[in-house]
């Protein structure tokens, strides 16, 4: 009749591959929670580790007040470890919670092609999309600075309210945590060793350190006269466009309208380039930094801050 | 490798479910789609598709026939149309129907159909979720499919090619489907009864 007959040698096999999706999801399901952290629909969370769970940054829109619904129903009161607003990550810890944790996958399953099940429980029952990893990269730095360890860029739906669940393979084990806060709504995962460093990091300390200029800055093309006169390393500089009063480059006397061409002896092209400087470990830290001030070479030694937390989440994603 | 038998797999599954979807054509613009229910030319479709009493019917293999309008349920957005070719039309395959119950979610699904009006266009997706109804009957079949207009009315299946619903609409890029059990009531509503050779007019 409709299906493949039994002696063909494909009969089956849709059968199959559709009973270890159905599989994949029921098994994936018991660790994907609802969290309850914004006005409107619940967003995703993956119980990590007995008692703690990740989540995405942008779904939590409040830090009180927050609790995460689990597979059987039961709903929990969470307390906001931390949030990381450069990956997009934030850590809850849940008492007395019975699911069973995330099972992660071998980061060689992350390629191009793979099979993947984006699963996500915005209300009581978990729900899933299917496709294929569409893209893997290296090491990127957000445009918030945080460094996420490879590019994974799904051809999955990532739905309203999937933010913050897995991204589960055809066994139900966990690649990443999956995304559409970090690239404008694209759908991406975070993957699953990020997410172990980050929430490692919130888990001690409850918060990601990033050093700070307090600069808002734009890359600009230099004239070939200026770049020739003041034997400049290259034709494109950085110029302020803003500094935060009080921060640490206004206190060094950085003006809006200067254009900063170096660190040290490393020339800046790209505002990225600069937050790569400011890690965690290079804070309290001096550097000089080159400028062109009015036509003039000019250096100031900026002392690297640290970047005030920020505490509420944009509303982009979902 | 399991892509040569699976590539077959959905092909044989298409060219099936193929032969029990209608292209519905009510003089308007565009086009709908339709699930051949029974042997004796009883075709089951959206009621925003089948909006005039008469209708066009063309057949998988290219075959027109007309149609009229029998039922109709505006709630429930189905409809029923009675194959009138003017004589008895040779060799309409009813699709082998399923039951939502053995769905799951994750569960592998295809929808048959005219998007567009591309004419016997498969989907392939997933049961996203099954919206819960009355006495553990799902109320709807949200699946992760890309469905586009042309599509209303037509079957969405399982592995196995059994259709489990009636793609009715698109929300926030979902296919929504009305499940099998749901068109079931409907047709017992409007007078047929089933028996153990399927549906017939009563």
């Amino acid at each position: 009749m409709a299906g493949p007959s039994i002696d063909s040698p494909s009969a089956g096999v849709l059968e199959s591959l559709s009973n270890d999706l159905a599989g994949a999801v029921e098994r994936a399901g018991h660790f994907v929670v609802a969290i309850h952290a914004r006005r409107r629909i619940p967003a995703s969370g993956i119980h990590w580790r007995p008692g703690i769970i990740v989540a995405a940054h942008h779904t939590i829109q409040r830090d009180e007040d927050i609790t995460v619904t689990i597979a059987d129903g039961t709903s929990l009161a969470a307390t906001l470890v931390g949030r990381d607003p450069t990956t997009d990550l934030a850590v809850l810890r849940v008492d007395g919670i019975t699911a069973p944790v995330a099972r992660l996958a071998d980061a060689s399953g992350v390629r191009v092609g793979a099979l993947g099940l984006a699963l996500g429980r915005p209300g009581p029952a978990i729900t899933a999309s299917l496709g294929v990893i569409s893209a893997v990269g290296g090491e990127w730095r957000t445009w918030h600075g945080g460094m996420i360890d490879r590019f994974v860029r799904l051809d999955i739906s990532i739905y309203d309210g999937f933010s913050g669940g897995p991204l589960v393979d055809a066994a139900g084990r966990v690649l990443g945590l999956d995304t559409s806060g970090l690239s404008r709504g694209a759908a991406l995962a975070i993957p699953a060793s990020t997410v172990n460093r980050v929430a490692d990091q919130l888990l001690t300390t409850g918060r990601i350190a990033r050093g700070y200029l307090g600069l808002g800055m734009q890359p600009v093309r230099l004239p070939g006269g200026l770049v020739e006169r003041l034997r400049l390393p290259n034709d494109i500089g950085l110029m302020v466009v803003s500094a935060e009063a009080g921060g640490p480059a206004d206190r060094a006397g950085v003006l809006i309208g200067d254009i900063l061409v170096a660190v040290g002896d490393t020339p800046v092209a790209d505002p990225a380039e600069l937050l790569a400087m400011l890690g965690p470990d290079q804070i309290g830290k001096a550097i000089s930094v080159r400028l062109v001030r009015g036509g003039e070479p000019t250096s100031v030694s900026i002392t690297i801050g640290e970047r005030p937390q920020q505490q509420r989440s944009s509303r982009r994603g979902r | 490798m399991m892509t040569e038998p699976l590539a077959t797999a959905l092909a044989e599954l298409a060219g099936g479910l193929r032969r029990s979807t209608v292209e519905v054509r009510t003089g308007g613009a565009g086009v709908g789609s339709g699930v051949i229910w029974t042997a004796d030319g009883v075709v089951v479709t959206n009621a925003h598709v089948a909006r005039s009493d008469v209708t066009t019917l063309v057949l998988w293999d290219g075959r027109t026939v007309s149609g009229r309008v029998t039922a109709r349920d505006r709630r429930r957005d189905l409809a029923t149309i009675a194959i009138t070719g003017g004589g008895i039309v040779d060799g309409l395959r009813p699709a082998t129907i399923g039951h939502p119950s053995t769905l799951r979610t994750g569960d592998l699904v295809v929808a048959l159909g005219n998007p567009l009006g591309v004419a016997g266009a498969l989907a392939l997706g997933i049961v996203h979720a099954l919206e819960p109804g009355h006495a553990g009957r799902p109320r709807w079949i949200r699946a992760d499919i890309r469905l586009a207009p042309g599509n209303s009315g037509g079957p969405l299946a399982d592995a196995q090619g059994r259709v489990v619903g009636v793609n009715t609409m698109i929300a926030g890029g979902l296919g929504i489907a009305v499940p099998v059990t749901t068109v079931a009531r409907f047709l017992s509503d409007a007078g047929f009864r089933h028996d153990a050779t399927g549906w017939r007019a009563a």
